[in-house]
């Protein structure tokens, strides 16, 4: 029973970690650009639902309609005015752009909201569904149906609009694409939008679950990284692959090695796939 | 001839003149009847808000030690001021932060640096220039096993908080048999763990599960399905607040129950019980210090109760045994000083080695090594969103309480 128990613990979690990877996998894929702001738009993100249940009682659902235009807005703007001038430079440099981004972001986050530990309580509680002794946390379920959702409207996105497809030809070839009239700059500044929107998105569904302050936007980066070593570049199914084989290896690990190694465990596995699949999962030679 | 131009610059440097002697004279005048406290706080970091609340207890001192007219240092007033800097939650920059107080920065006297790592790394160099050292934050033996001249310290030893636990657990709970332990790995989680371990041992319990989790793990799921499983009626959980509502979180998501829940050092604190809201009910915890004490103090405080009041005035929030302890240290170093009449080092160690007074923080007297070993640590529980003291017998206020779900 353990076994099952800890089986479906770790395909939820791997759920969120995905969650909170999609967008940071976006657009490191597209824009070639590491963006370390990516765990403070979680942690604001969270925020946001956190304000916005407390002072307005709105549900986080609805704080997900506002989060992801606000983010989309701000991120697209971020990469309009700032990055672009940048992105050119080798990746270094973008690197140290949204290390300082992250910076600024963090300690205004700390400045107005304080290093505190807050949590965000529904009331009532959405408590835990139990099928023979198996326990299943429905705010986790609900993250998990959301994540796997925005997971799909990006997939369709990216297939089916005109945007999408501009953005999969600037990832594949951004001279060609150049060429066949797509406006790169702009197509950027799209893509970054939305990794800070479902960045946004992912934190608004993370303020369910995990305690909220500016100091965990690290702890969310980080997972972010791995997932996307794992799972592959850019792919939006290998995001998902990764969270879920991230999470199954910490669980499994916890488990039969104790909690203190779960973590080890984890960047273990990272640096094994980065020296026999640095493609990831689900990644194609090449993208990377 | 009158030039306006000439004039304007003859006025603004005979301005800028005035300035800066005025200067030079308020600085001459300051430098003389202050004493300097250095303070080195993880102000920045992973540790902030640890470094918020003992600037906030270092500040309230100062405040109500200067409304007074300052430190009496054989007859003369001396204004308190406290230098503090910023060492990044990193340790051996605290260390270097605590040099760079005493060599440049020239102050008179140190506080120690947040929890027992830093500290005891920092007091190696007031040892080495030989400046007394009050340690707030620092609990576990192994600092103080120096056996330095210059280091005191606020906090018992850790047994001292978890034996009156389990002994009291003992005595109440008759049926829990069973405890499991999850502690964070970090130098003061684990080592309340430890000590935990051996109470429970020592007192019949068995141990069905001691594990620890890394700092920074963000979810606890796994670990709480294991331990769910072997059906412990004791789970006791140390960590710092954001891991302890994380798995208090899932403990519920998993729908652990048990007879008794301890964490520490999280229910201590008012944001762990704003932020765990119902599920924070029946946790019980044990600490240094709790705003329920009734002592009446010797120190520039008075009573627990005057404390509490200016610090709720102060700051709007109760003070938790943190706050309580750097407070205290401010006034213990104002006694001590007072006591020699002199800004002379060594004297003002002395007093302080052979400090025995009541305060509002408790009763306090230094071992030969420098840890406090009068203090009597009370147990406390959650109960309708406060906490209630359960131990010692003298400021008990209820009974405790069986069954967290």
């Amino acid at each position: 029973m353990l076994a099952i128990q800890v089986l479906i613990n770790a395909l939820v979690l791997g759920c969120l970690y995905a969650c909170i990877a999609i967008g940071f996998s976006l657009v490191w894929g597209v824009l070639n650009v590491i963006n370390l702001i990516h765990g403070s738009f979680i942690v604001l993100g969270a925020y946001l639902a956190w304000g916005a249940y407390n002072s307005l009682g709105l549900s986080p659902w609805y704080a997900l309609l506002i989060a992801a235009p606000a983010f989309f807005v701000f991120g697209y703007l971020l990469q309009r005015l700032l990055l672009n001038r940048v992105i050119t430079a080798p990746v270094l440099v973008t690197l140290t752009l949204t290390f300082g981004l992250d910076l600024i972001l963090n300690n205004a986050m700390i400045y107005y909201f304080k290093a505190d530990y807050r949590k965000l309580i529904l009331n009532p509680p959405t408590g835990s569904i139990s099928i023979f002794d198996v326990v299943v946390p429905v705010d986790r379920l609900i993250a998990t149906a959301s994540a796997l959702a925005l997971t799909f409207l990006l997939y369709l996105l990216l297939r089916r609009s005109k945007v999408g497809r501009a953005i999969v030809a600037v990832r594949l070839d951004r001279d060609a694409a150049v060429l066949m009239g797509v406006n790169v700059k702009s197509i950027y500044a799209v893509a970054f939008g939305l990794g800070a929107a479902l960045a946004g998105c992912a934190g608004v569904l993370m303020a369910l679950i995990f305690p909220i302050s500016p100091l965990t936007s690290s702890a969310y980066l980080g997972k972010a990284f791995v997932v996307c070593v794992l799972g592959g570049l850019g792919s939006v199914s290998g995001a998902l692959a990764g969270g879920i084989l991230l999470a199954l290896v910490e669980g499994v690990g916890s488990v039969y090695l104790g909690p203190a190694h779960a973590v080890t465990l984890s960047f273990v596995l990272l640096i094994i796939f980065l020296v026999v699949r640095p493609q990831g999962l689900l990644g194609r030679k090449g993208f990377e | 001839m009158f030039h306006p131009r000439l004039a304007l610059k003859a006025f603004s440097a005979s301005l800028l003149l005035a300035a800066a002697s005025l200067g030079a004279a308020m600085s001459g005048a300051s430098a003389q009847d202050v004493i300097r406290f250095g303070a080195p706080l993880p102000i920045t970091g992973p540790l902030a808000p640890e470094a918020v609340k003992q600037q906030q207890g270092y500040d309230l001192w100062a405040e109500q030690a200067n409304k007074a007219g300052g430190i009496n240092v054989g007859g003369k007033k001396y204004k308190v001021e406290i230098v503090y800097s910023d060492y990044q939650s990193n340790t051996p920059r605290s260390v270097q932060t605590t040099e760079q107080m005493i060599t440049q920065d020239k102050v008179n006297f140190m506080f120690g640096p947040f929890g027992s790592g830093a500290a005891k790394a920092a007091s190696t160099i007031a040892e080495k220039y030989k400046v007394p050292m009050l340690a707030a934050t620092a609990s576990s033996s192994q600092v103080y096993d120096q056996n330095y001249k210059y280091l005191f310290g606020t906090f018992t030893p850790n047994d001292t908080l978890t034996t009156p636990l389990t002994q009291l657990v003992k005595a109440k709970a008759a049926d829990v048999k069973k405890v499991a332990i999850l502690a964070r790995n970090d130098l003061f989680p684990l080592a309340i763990a430890q000590e935990m371990e051996k109470s429970a041992k020592a007192n019949g319990l068995e141990v069905v599960y001691f594990e620890k989790y890394a700092i920074n793990t963000l979810d606890h799921s796994a670990t709480l399905s294991q331990i769910k499983s072997l059906n412990p009626q004791w789970v006791f959980v140390t960590g710092y607040t954001n891991d302890l509502l994380l798995i208090r979180k899932q403990m519920v998501d998993q729908q652990m129950k048990a007879g008794v829940v301890t964490m520490i050092a999280g229910p201590a604190y008012q944001e762990f019980i704003e932020s765990a809201g119902q599920s924070a009910e029946n946790i019980s915890s044990a600490s240094w210090w709790h705003p329920a004490e009734q002592y009446n103090g010797k120190d520039i405080f008075g009573s627990t109760a005057n404390f509490v009041k200016l610090f709720k005035d102060k700051y709007k929030l109760e003070p938790d045994y943190a706050h309580a302890s750097a407070a205290v240290c401010g006034a213990l170093f104002q006694m001590a000083i007072e006591k020699a009449g002199s800004l002379d080092r060594d004297k003002v160690r002395d007093e302080l080695a052979k400090m025995d007074v009541v305060t509002f923080w408790g009763p306090v007297k230094f071992g030969a090594n420098g840890q406090i070993n009068s203090l009597e640590p009370p147990v406390f529980q959650i109960q309708a969103g406060k906490p209630v003291v359960l131990f010692p017998d003298a400021i008990k206020q209820g009974e405790f309480k069986l069954g967290v779900n």
